[in-house]
């Protein structure tokens, strides 16, 4: 082909023929393994692929690669759907070994930690379950409990065959139990920490905030430039004694009192205070144009 | 608080005496933990202090009379012991930490190639690949399927991952056992603790910085300052062919192994070029007909290059051992294209640094005389002058004539140049041959009977 370069995948012929006429003495040190060990095929297309929907595929797509669709797909589309701030909550997907997934029982209810029975409790067959839940929970405690923890207990439950409203419905009751049971956790955790001393910094709410604040600020440095500019602007237009209208305006945007240029510039403000908007006059205007007397 | 009498407070009489010497620190342990240990010196006194008697102080017993050093010695080695077991006895006590992922053991402890599983793959993120928009169809039979709703990416099929790594693994295990120079390259950010790591265990060089194009084609340039030294079967320095080497030029690898393909696509081209054999990490947007040996996998997530990088290491430094192996018990490797004369014995010894100084003095001399070209008959001297212009460029050198005038050496870096002075290969790039009297040279390489001799023409 004209496009490939396939000397990388010829060295070992490339090297016979230079041994063959003599270019090299002994043969490269590779020159033995890579004849025992050959390079693969290249730019050879993957077997068939039997799409999951016979007849109607375009002969290009044949050779693709197909879509990996899990039946755990459609429940996490639904969940995610329902709940879409769960996507927000941070998810580790770190794994330790490439088993993790192996370790955890979705057997088990997602509140498992919640229900620990009293000590001594027994069953029928006299089974001690007080210590039949501390080994679980010595098995299972780890088990991250999140949106991804509801779709597995719900997948497993329809796979013990109760059907799909009831899997979803009492999957999302354990898992609504369990993040109430930890949120609350959490507040007292911290209320206990504030009232024996301990201080955290601003939280979301209060960054947020100083954000605005420092956008806010900006934009005002940037709105004082512009009417300044403005002014210029249309006071180069004009010739005479628009200047101390225009003075005026800048002063009232910045809210300073106007109690010292009143009495200078009194002829040239109109008394507001009778303006309607929908008269025939029309609502004077405050700042902006220069108004005359 | 006023303290009156200190010393007498803090007195050995204030002390707890404890009931039985020899079981003070046991005490201290939980009950179930077995005690095996004796002590050796049992008829000394012990003094059990800190907290829970973790710090015991021996001390002589006031009756018995005072040894010599040795004792002291003794009870240093004493302690030692007693410090190791204690460590062994109670150090498990408390929370059972679960086996867990550890991102320093891959540098530390790289996995061997029997380690390769299809799991260590997929915890380390092998099988992620590119977005769909980006890949090259080339790799199609490398990719499992797609997965993603808005963003879809390729997953690359972790089996195939596995087979074409076992198979790297085979070359670098091949090539080192041979006594071939493996030279692993990985420039992006992150990799250039796997690839020093991974050099040493194969012995051979790294580079994580830029490739310099022109590092192999050009390599008399690039490389003229590079130290190079000759060693024997047993990895011993073997002088005598300093004179010779100044000459040389740096020596090519036999195998490089790439782990970033598409920034390095230079070298992998001079490879190509220099018949290199070549393995590479191969990610959904690479060109698979680069490299000698893809391995498919991603190129991206650092964990998954260290676990590549330490596989291939573990491998060529067990190619390392079989060779050493190899060489103590007498069977030599097979002969090199080091085209390097058996140094005359009369001049090796005879005033070698004399011989030393001199050719340091005029390596000096040359570089700072600059470039000169010989005129010798016209079409030479207008190459000559065309070779000035484009060196000099700005500035004129004046073409002198003389005969004085050293011939230049197509050894030496140009003077000046953008990359005089930076090596890239590591500083030591070692030839194996060996020394050995004239009459042998013949019938060097003969001696073991197999592959060798069939590749013969």
């Amino acid at each position: 082909m004209g496009r490939y370069d396939f000397s990388p995948q010829r060295v070992h012929a490339h090297a016979t023929q230079l041994l063959a006429h003599k270019r090299l003495a002994i043969p490269p040190p590779w020159y033995s393994i890579i004849a025992f060990v050959p390079p693969s095929e290249r730019l050879t297309r993957p077997p068939l692929q039997r799409s999951q929907r016979p007849g109607g595929k375009k002969a290009s797509r044949l050779f693709k690669p197909l879509r990996l669709r899990y039946e755990e797909d459609r429940l996490r589309w639904e969940y995610f759907n329902d709940h879409p701030w769960e996507l927000a909550k941070p998810r580790v997907v770190l794994e330790d070994d490439g088993r993790d997934a192996e370790k955890w029982d979705w057997s088990i209810p997602l509140d498992h930690a919640l229900n620990r029975p009293k000590s001594g409790a027994t069953s029928e067959e006299g089974v001690q379950l007080d210590l039949e839940w501390d080994s679980i929970q010595a098995g299972q405690a780890g088990r991250p409990i999140n949106g991804e923890a509801v779709i597995q207990r719900t997948h497993h439950l329809l796979s013990t065959g109760l059907p799909s409203s009831l899997a979803s419905s009492t999957a999302l009751a354990e898992f609504a139990r369990h993040r109430h049971y930890t949120e609350t956790l959490l507040r007292v955790a911290r209320e206990e920490a504030i009232s024996t001393g301990a201080f955290f910094g601003p939280g979301p709410l209060e960054i947020g905030m100083q954000l605005e604040d420092r956008q806010y600020d900006g934009w005002k440095k940037w709105a004082e430039k512009e009417i300044v500019a403005l002014k210029q602007l249309q006071g180069s237009a004009y010739t005479g004694q628009e200047a101390e209208g225009g003075g005026q305006d800048v002063v009232a945007l910045e809210g300073g009192t106007v109690g010292g240029e009143e009495g200078v510039a009194s002829e040239e403000l109109q008394v507001v205070g009778g303006s309607v908007p929908g008269s025939r006059a029309g609502q004077e205007a405050r700042g902006g144009v220069a108004v005359h007397a | 608080m006023i303290l009156r009498s200190l010393p007498l407070r803090h007195g050995r009489l204030a002390l707890p005496k404890p009931p039985t010497p020899v079981r003070s620190w046991r005490r201290y342990l939980a009950s179930e933990v077995e005690q095996t240990y004796t002590n050796p010196h049992e008829d000394q006194q012990f003094i059990a202090g800190g907290i829970d008697g973790t710090k015991s102080q021996a001390i002589h017993s006031l009756t018995t009379p005072t040894t010599t050093t040795a004792s002291s010695d003794d009870q240093v080695k004493h302690d030692w012991e007693f410090f190791h077991h204690q460590k062994a006895t109670t150090g498990k006590l408390g929370s059972a930490i679960a086996p867990h992922y550890k991102p320093h053991e891959l540098l530390s402890n790289p996995p061997r190639p029997q380690d390769i599983t299809l799991e260590l793959l997929l915890a380390s993120q092998a099988h992620i690949g590119h977005s769909t928009s980006l890949w090259n169809p080339a790799n199609a039979k490398y990719i499992f399927g797609v997965r993603g709703q808005h963003d879809p990416i390729h997953i690359i099929s972790l089996d195939v991952t596995a087979a074409h790594l076992r198979r790297a693994c085979k070359i670098v295990h091949g090539v080192t056992e041979r006594g071939g120079l493996v030279l692993f390259v990985g420039s992006r950010e992150g990799q250039a603790h796997c690839v020093v790591k991974a050099a040493k265990m194969a012995q051979g060089c790294h580079l994580f910085t830029k490739w310099i194009p022109g590092t192999i084609t050009n390599g008399q340039q690039i490389l003229g300052k590079c130290r190079k030294r000759v060693v024997n079967h047993l990895d011993e320095e073997v002088p005598g062919f300093e004179d010779q080497l100044l000459q040389k030029a740096a020596v090519k690898p036999d195998l490089v192994v790439c782990l970033n393909m598409l920034e390095n696509y230079v070298l992998l081209h001079e490879c190509a070029l220099n018949n290199i054999p070549t393995i590479g990490l191969l990610d959904t947007d690479c060109i698979p007909t680069w490299v000698t040996y893809p391995i498919p996998a991603n190129d991206d997530s650092i964990r998954c290059v260290q676990v590549i990088a330490g596989v291939l290491g573990r491998a060529g430094e067990e190619g390392q051992a079989v060779r050493r192996a190899r060489a103590r018990r007498g069977r030599m490797p097979a002969r090199q294209n080091h085209e390097l004369e058996a140094p005359r014995e009369g001049e090796a010894d005879a005033r070698p640094l004399e011989k030393e100084m001199a050719l340091l003095l005029a390596a000096e001399a040359f570089e700072e005389e600059g470039v000169e070209v010989k005129e010798d008959e016209d079409g030479e001297g207008e190459e000559g002058e065309h070779l000035d212009s484009s060196l000099s460029g700005a500035e004129g050198l004046d073409v002198e004539e003389g005969e004085g005038a050293i011939p230049y050496e197509r050894d030496a870096p140009i003077e000046g140049g953008a990359d005089s002075g930076r090596v890239e290969f590591s500083p030591v790039v070692e030839q194996r041959g060996e020394v050995r009297d004239e009459g042998d040279w013949a019938t060097e390489g003969e001696r073991r009977p197999g592959q060798e001799r069939t590749e013969r023409p």
